[in-house]
């Protein structure tokens, strides 16, 4: 971690993720870092009220959110808004808003605050973000794993007492099926069940 | 029609495309139901967006590759306001008209107290809204969709046509569409501007009564357009030309009111806008209530798709937009800024090259007339439009 200078430490921040264990991580390091949170919100329906009553330097908003357009017409000076935002984006140069944006996030700051100040918070929520998206990918990979080997077990006791072969047999011969269809175990062994599962419901027909 | 044999080939064929909740992303949904994108040689992955700040910053971004947008959006993200600055154009209009008024009951019912009716039109209900406003002290909380949408526009036209200041009188806030009729219900807001299928909702479940349609205050108003940045435009001119070509020979088959049937069950999936029927009907099929239990008006230009060159990205609608976009931030643009912006971004060029291909007629010119027409007429020999009038009480 860099040292924090003063400036940042101080920085209020306002975040909004209907994603409560990602918004929960995010807020910690946030807090770990030195920023104040002032509060965590799953949608901008409040926010408004929120944003008059605390002030907050900077709102951290998950790309998600329906409420985006909201926070942008808070840019429009008017009565109404007593603190302008903006969006994050003159600081910042083109590939980092973009790689903002493929992580999910984005933010707005208030008018008069140092955009150099506002960065840190936002590379802060970018690398939460995009870490927990990765481990969603990975859980989402685990679990399509667990459900192809459920798949390939299920295929072979199908094939074992359809055709009263041993399980290795059993087993060679889905994969034999997969390298000559060129396809993965778990889907030739869905095709194979489907069509087993079929002919025996026929038979039981009969 | 065309040969797809002689186009350009695509520089990339599988797209992604974002939508939102809404019955003009008819054009969108039904090219990929129909097989247009496919005759194409375009394989087309159609994403819903929850708001038009997500479409503009994954545009940007190249998350997306093309978008349908709010006709000023182009116009305001080239500008730099509201967001971020970059470069998006459109070659293409997708429809005309499509919004509509609606205000909670409690206030529905003082301006027919106050002599509003709907049914003599959006004069009425405008004025008997500015003599309530005169004669009570409550603060009124309207709500549009975008700022930069042609709601805020058309919302702040029906106000000062009426008499009402839409600076001062009321307070009007953005709300994205999909929470209006909450919001509506529960009494955080008085009333919205907001396109269909949220009217409609709001009068089915007896929360609000419409009290002007779009095409009451904008004759033909250009509504929603097919976005894409400029860079996109120029690193992939084949993928966009035959984009344009499968989105316009869907907008042809959506001209048709005997297919909007259709239209209105394939919508209703839930892979699309995920509602019941009876709420996307009305808009879709022209047969419009203004208020629950009234018998239906025949609007059946309430969305323009294909018809009346609806197409066509004008160059004078443009700059319409603009100089409300520059009203809107309390400013003047100078005139030739204006003029090379919407030069810019409404690409007259695309579509006609579009146009050639599919062998439809086209206007030769970029700017047209406004508010001077109350009938259909033709600008050049065989280019029909359709009336351009602006409500003026």
């Amino acid at each position: 971690m860099p040292k924090q200078d003063e400036a940042a430490a101080v920085l209020r921040v306002i975040l909004v993720d209907d994603d409560r264990s990602r918004a929960t991580i995010v807020e910690r390091k946030l807090r770990d870092v030195g920023f104040e949170v002032l509060s965590v919100i799953p949608t901008a329906s409040g926010l408004l009220y929120q944003m008059a009553q605390q002030e907050p330097d900077v709102v951290i908003i998950a790309l998600d959110s329906p409420d985006r357009d909201v926070l942008e017409s808070l840019s429009i000076a008017s009565s109404h808004n007593p603190r302008p935002v903006v969006m994050f984006s003159e600081a910042g140069d083109q590939s980092f808003i973009s790689d903002a944006i493929r992580a999910g996030v984005t933010a707005y700051q208030a008018q008069d605050i140092n955009a150099e100040r506002v960065r840190a918070a936002i590379d802060i929520a970018v690398a939460q973000f995009s870490a927990f998206n990765n481990l969603r990918e990975e859980l989402d990979e685990t679990r399509r794993q667990l459900e192809e080997r459920k798949l390939v077990e299920k295929a072979k006791g199908l094939l074992m007492t359809v055709h009263k072969v041993d399980e290795e047999e059993a087993f060679s011969t889905l994969r034999k099926l997969a390298m000559d269809k060129n396809r993965t175990l778990g889907e030739v062994a869905r095709e194979v069940i489907e069509i087993l599962e079929r002919t025996q419901l026929k038979g039981k027909g009969r | 029609m065309s040969d797809v044999t002689r186009l350009p080939p695509a520089e990339k064929n599988e797209l992604s495309l974002g939508f939102l909740k809404l019955t003009d992303s008819a054009p969108l949904i039904m090219a990929q139901e129909l097989g247009f994108y496919e005759k194409y040689g375009l394989q087309v992955d159609l994403q819903h967006e929850v708001s038009w700040a997500n479409v503009r910053d994954k545009l940007v971004a190249g998350v997306l590759d093309a978008a349908q947008m709010l006709s000023p959006l182009p116009l305001a993200t080239s500008l730099g306001v509201g967001g971020m600055r970059a470069e998006v154009i459109t070659g293409l209009a997708l429809s005309l008209n499509g919004n509509a008024i609606t205000v909670g009951q409690g206030l529905a019912h003082q301006i027919a107290e106050h002599g509003g009716d709907p049914a003599q039109g959006a004069c009425s209900t405008a004025t008997a809204f500015a003599r309530y406003l005169k004669s009570g002290d409550r603060q009124i909380t309207l709500a549009a969709a975008h700022t930069f949408s042609c709601h805020t526009l058309l919302l702040r036209h029906w106000l000062r046509a009426g008499g009402i200041d839409p600076e001062r009188d009321v307070h009007i806030i953005v709300l994205p569409p999909e929470q209006m009729v909450d919001s509506l219900g529960r009494g955080i807001i008085d009333g919205f501007c907001v396109g269909e299928p949220w009217n409609s909702m709001a009068v089915q479940y007896g929360i609000g009564t419409v009290q002007a349609t779009g095409y009451q205050i904008w004759n033909n108003g250009v509504e929603k357009v097919l976005g894409v940045t400029e860079n996109w435009h120029q690193n992939n001119p084949g993928s966009h030309l035959r984009l344009r070509l499968a989105l316009m020979e869907t907008c042809t088959w959506l001209s048709h009111p005997f297919n909007r049937e259709q239209t209105v069950s394939v919508l209703s999936e839930p892979q699309y806008l995920d509602l019941p029927p009876e709420v996307l009907r009305p808009a879709l099929t022209g047969q419009f209530s203004f208020s629950k239990g009234e018998a239906e008006a025949d609007l059946p230009h309430f969305h323009v798709f294909g018809r009346f060159q609806a197409g066509f990205p004008w160059r004078s609608d443009g700059e319409w937009l603009l100089n409300q976009i520059g009203d809107l931030m309390g400013k003047t643009l100078p005139a030739e800024d204006v003029r090379s912006l919407v030069q810019r971004t409404f690409r007259t060029d695309l579509y006609r090259e579009a146009a050639r291909h599919l062998a439809l007629p086209c206007p030769n010119q970029d700017y047209k007339p406004l508010g001077q027409h109350s009938e259909n007429w033709e600008i050049e020999p065989g280019i029909e439009l359709g009336p351009d009038l602006m409500l003026s009480c």
